[in-house]
């Protein structure tokens, strides 16, 4: 065998870059293209025309007021849109706070930058005295301050609506995707056929145990099935986990062992509903099932202060192929429901470790209030 | 006449409702059971099965692999694959005609595929396999052996060599001859075999050091092995290069 070219290595995790599920994130429409563009120009001269309504003076001075305050805004409006396209890339990848923070920083500049230059025009002879008596406010300082106030509370605004539609754009498109992926990741057929054949098997030999395996088997699907409970306590989804190998143990006999090491864990924990059936089901399809001896399957947990970890890992197939595509699927479904569910504050890992597969889940500890009473 | 059948499954409860159905059929005996392939070639090469109901989907050497490895028999049996689920292989068995049952197997279905169970030829099994790459790659080679076959796994062998009308297997535990061509085991067995020499191939997992004899010929060292292989010249510095020897 190729040894040198098979040496364990870290499995490559999904690219994190347009990852719904990465953290979160400052969301700013494409400033540097046309649309966005045209949509400042338009916004800021109708802001124009309330500034200048709202003044409430003649006729005569309505004119020249719009003028001069669309000429302000249409500058500051186009100034912001161009340093926020200059920026957005950089901008893309930094943290919420900092992001927001330096957009904003950005605006006020611009703000402050158009402002002093009506004051410098205002004060030179270049544009005539008609001209200059128009540019020319009372008090520069109030201009400048009054301008730059406008700046924070409207910048802050729009920022703020920016972070929530694209939060929102966000979540919407993870729920898409985890309906997608929850489709795909639905219990193998594989499994499907190969329980109903071992039932067949018992119906003659042990009535007893193929009665039991009927009423598993109907309670796997109906946890299968129920889309609508996307998240159930940590203790009812141990036990669809326990069905499951109660399941799988009839099957593969003594080739198949499951350690359980789960006493630690807070069973009023709220998690997405099939977070650990999946993950039983990959370590035994591609850890157990394809080697001759079979072999041990450790589930283990752990609350560390306010977090839930959990990890599952199984031997690996003795040929060596572990990152199957059912396995991608799965680990993609898990960690997009543990986002939707806790955005933010879960996580998903996959690795290879000697000759094992170690699937690492962390979430925090939520408990389950509404069913607190049923248990 | 009664036939005899061999079942092949890696699961308990399948052979053991396989047995039951075919105690219900008549006309059959169940020769013997085997967990997995290496145990069916055994059996096969042993007992003479008239018939062999074979999983598909076994740890280690796939049912597609045994099939492939039963055909080098003087007298193979006719095999019939049985499988839970497995779009790949049925899409396969059609193509090729070859009978396939789906589990649960109904009692009728295993008497009809029972009639019409047909031997199947080496190149059509070939075929078979080659429909999943993932699974085209044996894990054994197999060298006819008056009644029985020998399986020769894989990692154990250092080297094949092209000799005539047949290929010589240099293993840990002697060497024998095999009816692959060279060129089939270069294509099959390409990550894990390279090409030395125009009639040899090394495990490239083996490969420790290259040596160059007073001649000016190099020579490849397998570990494990005390004979040494002709290099040609061009291949040489290319193998240096490539594993650092």
């Amino acid at each position: 065998m190729a040894e040198a070219g098979r040496r364990p290595q870290p499995l490559r995790t999904d690219p994190q870059d347009r990852d719904p599920g990465a953290p979160h994130r400052l969301n700013l429409p494409d400033f540097c293209a046309a649309r966005a563009v045209l949509a400042v120009v338009l916004i800021v001269t109708l802001t124009a025309i309330v500034l200048t309504v709202a003044r409430q003076t003649s006729a005569l001075r309505f004119w020249l007021d719009l003028a001069r305050t669309s000429l302000f805004l249409l500058w500051t409006g186009l100034g912001s849109a161009a340093v926020l396209c200059l920026l957005r890339q950089r901008l893309a990848a930094m943290a919420l706070a900092a992001a927001s923070a330096i957009a904003l920083l950005g605006v006020l500049a611009v703000i402050a930058v158009v402002s002093v230059a009506v004051l410098w025009l205002g004060s030179s002879a270049l544009l005539g005295p008609r001209a200059a008596n128009l540019l020319q406010p009372e008090s520069p300082w109030r201009f400048l301050g009054a301008n730059l106030g406008i700046g924070v509370i409207v910048g802050g605004l729009a920022l703020r609506y920016f972070y929530v539609t694209g939060e929102w754009r966000r979540n919407v498109e993870l729920q898409a995707r985890a309906r997608v992926h929850a489709l795909q990741a639905r219990i193998r057929p594989h499994f499907l056929f190969n329980s109903m054949n071992t039932i067949a098997s018992l119906t003659r030999s042990d009535p007893a145990r193929a009665e039991e395996a009927v009423e598993d088997l109907a309670d796997l699907f109906r946890a299968n099935l129920n889309e609508q409970r996307s998240s159930i306590t940590l203790k009812e989804e141990l036990e669809v986990a326990r069905i499951y190998q109660r399941i799988e143990q009839l099957r593969l006999g003594e080739r198949l062992q499951v350690v359980w090491d789960v006493a630690d864990l807070p069973m009023r924990a709220l998690v997405p509903g099939l977070l650990m059936q999946p993950l039983l089901e990959n370590a035994i399809y591609h850890g157990v099932e394809p080697r001759a001896a079979g072999g041990i399957v450790t589930v283990s947990g752990a609350l560390d202060g306010d977090t839930i970890g959990l990890t599952v890992r199984n031997p690996l197939p003795e040929a060596g192929d572990a990152a199957h595509s059912g396995n991608r699927i799965a680990l993609a479904n898990i960690r997009e429901r543990l986002e939707l569910l806790y955005p933010g504050r879960s996580s998903v890992e996959a690795n290879r470790l000697g000759d094992e597969y170690i699937v690492r889940l962390r979430f925090p500890y939520v408990q389950d209030t509404a069913r607190t009473l049923a248990l | 006449m009664t036939q005899r059948v061999l079942i092949v499954d890696d699961e308990l409860p399948a052979r053991e409702r396989l047995r039951r159905l075919l105690a219900g059929l008549g006309d059959c005996a169940v020769c013997a059971e085997a967990a997995t392939g290496q145990e069916c070639l055994r059996l096969a090469g042993e007992l003479h099965p008239d018939v062999v109901l074979m999983d598909v989907r076994m740890p280690g050497m796939t049912g597609l692999e045994a099939a492939r490895h039963l055909a080098l028999l003087p007298a193979p049996p006719a095999v019939v694959f049985t499988t839970a689920y497995d779009a790949h292989a049925l899409e396969a068995f059609e193509a090729q005609a070859i009978g396939y049952l789906l589990k649960p197997v109904r009692a009728e279905k295993l008497a009809a595929a029972l009639q019409r169970a047909a031997r199947l030829a080496g190149p059509q099994l070939a075929r078979l396999a080659a429909v999943d790459p993932a699974r085209a790659v044996r894990t054994h080679v197999a060298a006819r052996l008056g009644e029985q076959v020998r399986l020769i796994p894989v990692p154990e062998i250092y080297y094949f060599a092209a000799d005539q009308k047949y290929t010589t297997v240099r293993h840990q535990h002697g060497s024998d001859l095999i009816e692959d061509p060279l060129r089939a085991l270069e294509d099959e067995f390409a990550a894990q075999f390279l090409r030395v020499h125009r009639n040899a191939l090394v495990n490239i997992g083996r490969l420790t050091a290259i040596e160059r004899d007073a001649a000016g010929q190099y020579h490849v060292v397998l570990r494990g092995l005390d004979e040494r292989l002709a290099v040609s010249r061009r291949l040489a510095g290319e193998l240096r290069e490539r594993f650092h020897l």
